[in-house]
């Protein structure tokens, strides 16, 4: 018992992590219809951001306070929203009218670009680096074995949060109208006067965000930043393109709870049959969606037209 | 009379299709214009000039006394220019409330940032919006369905959503692409209402796409017509039906050889 409830907290922080990424997949591929490829170094990108940014406000020594992680997560977040915006601007938009491979590859290579750039000495440098201890590592509680750590719950209320604010902001406002009208149909929204580009860019923005939230909540919570070519990133950012799949990629509340169901999976998997098979539980899920519901558990059946 | 729409001497090339050729078209205040020409004959081509979608290879439209080459399609639809589309293109997965709701975006002016702080400001101006989008669910009888998903409307709903949707842009010059396709007998005559009733209602100009002979001549007080990209006929509705030309074009030439 005490290890279910233990493995339940721990998947679902792992989960929302995996959600909060996965979100801006479905985002991108909501309005444009690609697989930004990049988005998993904007995720690096922000847990580097958020170490740099620590250390520039002079919190890498001694005990920050109690409201510097607030600080860093909104910088982070802002930083990559920026570079979301600008990878957009000058990579993708150029592209607009192209077939959609070419937009795939070119955002392999804003990917590689990202990770390789990133290891210049001048930059971030090629070795892995210490994430300032910003939440300090305690526990909550212990009730019966169970551990609730601090850093675990504060994954877990930030990634409630920012997704509590994404659906308000889709589903509640007028931005959001004009969002999900353009995901349904791009040329019919620009004809009833949506700004289309402007809808594009703040999907970008928004989607880069949450993923430099994700990037932080993963560098404060394994303290240890890899280097940015680390194939370790990759995988992250692949396993919520999974979670994103796994949910019917293209619709956001299918992200989240993709995300969460993967990061249950892949830590019940490891708990109970075998912790080095992890990356296996993930795959094979992936595997039986697209057998059993290849539109993903909300995602809609696409008619293929003739 | 002013025109609202001045069309001179539109063209547009697809590779070595001339699609359309020399176009002019004068669409004056307050009337019902209709554009009709056999399949294929470039009347949805122009559409698409008209709203920025294609632009023109050269000749010039000008909405009002504002110049339209050269903007995007969402400048132009906030300029005025609004249109209905021959295959329906509602956002299906929207409420029917939302469809209209979107177009209202025009006129709005509080940003993300006001609707984050719920400013008194932003409130009052989604209240309008919300007010305005019902008043026109109403006039198109869809108010009693403002919840349901657009793709769930039976086909006729579906259209006078359209129409209701372009309203909500505040039009000066509406454009409405075969609004009868599809539609059964009562359907349309109930059509032909509606058209006059807004036409009147919101001080439009209408450009009219139809195939339907009857309901074109019925209610358009004039008549320009296309083949092969070309006018070949432009007057009164009287008029053109006696055109030799335009009777060939849908005829075929009485002395042609089989």
């Amino acid at each position: 018992m005490t290890t279910l409830v233990q493995t339940l907290i721990d998947g679902v922080a792992l989960g929302s992590l995996y959600a909060l990424i996965a979100l801006g997949y479905t985002m991108v591929y909501g309005i444009l219809r690609f697989i930004n490829f990049a988005h998993s170094d904007i995720f690096m990108l922000g847990a580097w951001f958020s170490c740099t940014i620590a250390g520039l406000l002079g919190w890498a020594v001694g005990t920050p306070p109690t409201w510097a992680f607030i600080v860093v997560l909104l910088a982070a977040m802002a930083a990559c929203g920026l570079l979301g915006f600008i990878i957009e601007r000058l990579a993708y938009r150029p592209l607009r009218s192209a077939p959609r491979i070419n937009v795939l590859i070119t955002a392999i290579g804003v990917s590689l670009f990202l990770e390789n750039f990133g290891q210049l000495p001048k930059i971030f440098g090629n070795t892995p680096t210490k994430m300032p201890a910003l939440i300090p590592d305690i526990a909550l509680g212990s009730f019966a074995g169970v551990r609730l750590s601090l850093v675990n719950l504060i994954v877990i209320v930030v990634a409630v949060v920012l997704m509590g604010a994404l659906e308000w902001l889709i589903y509640g406002t007028k931005l959001g109208r004009a969002m999900r009208a353009v995901s349904y149909d791009t040329k019919t929204a620009a004809l009833m006067g949506i700004d289309v580009d402007r809808v594009i860019s703040i999907t970008f923005v928004v989607g880069s965000a949450l993923a430099a939230a994700a990037g932080f909540l993963q560098a404060a919570k394994i303290v240890a930043v890899q280097q940015p070519a680390h194939v370790s990133w990759v995988q992250l950012g692949l396993k919520a393109f999974v979670a994103a799949v796994i949910g019917g990629i293209g619709n956001v509340r299918g992200a989240m709870i993709g995300g969460v169901l993967l990061g249950l999976v892949e830590m019940l998997g490891g708990a109970y049959l075998s912790s080095e098979l992890r990356v296996v539980y993930v795959f094979t899920m992936l595997i039986l969606v697209l057998l059993l519901k290849p539109e993903g558990l909300l995602g809609k059946t696409t008619v293929e037209k003739v | 009379m002013s025109a609202a729409l001045h069309v001179d001497n539109v063209s547009i090339a697809f590779g070595g299709l001339k699609a359309v050729s020399d176009f002019s078209l004068t669409l004056r205040e307050g009337t019902l214009h209709g554009l009709i020409g056999p399949n294929g004959a470039g009347k949805t081509t122009v559409f698409n000039l008209l709203t920025g979608v294609y632009q023109a290879d050269h000749g010039t439209i000008s909405l009002g006394s504002q110049r339209m080459n050269g903007l995007k399609p969402n400048q132009i639809a906030r300029a005025g220019m609004v249109r209905t589309f021959q295959n329906i293109r509602l956002f299906g997965d929207l409420t029917v409330l939302d469809n209209v709701r979107i177009a209202c975006w025009s006129r709005t002016t509080t940003n993300t940032l006001a609707a984050l702080f719920r400013t008194p400001a932003h409130m009052a101006e989604e209240a309008a919006i919300a007010e305005r989008a019902r008043e026109l669910l109403d006039i198109f009888d869809l108010l009693p369905r403002e919840r349901e998903q657009a793709k769930n409307l039976p086909y006729g709903a579906q259209r006078r959503l359209e129409i209701a949707r372009a309203l909500a842009m505040d039009p000066k010059v509406l454009l409405l692409d075969e609004p009868a396709a599809g539609m059964n007998p009562q359907e349309k005559i109930a059509l032909r209402g509606l058209i006059r009733k807004v036409r009147e209602q919101f001080g439009l100009s209408v450009l009219l796409i139809e195939h339907d002979m009857g309901l074109v001549m019925d209610i358009c007080e004039r008549i320009t017509v296309l083949d092969h990209g070309e006018v070949i006929a432009d007057g009164e509705p009287s008029a053109v039906q006696r055109n030799p030309k335009v009777i060939e074009a849908y005829l075929g030439a009485p002395n042609e050889e089989d």
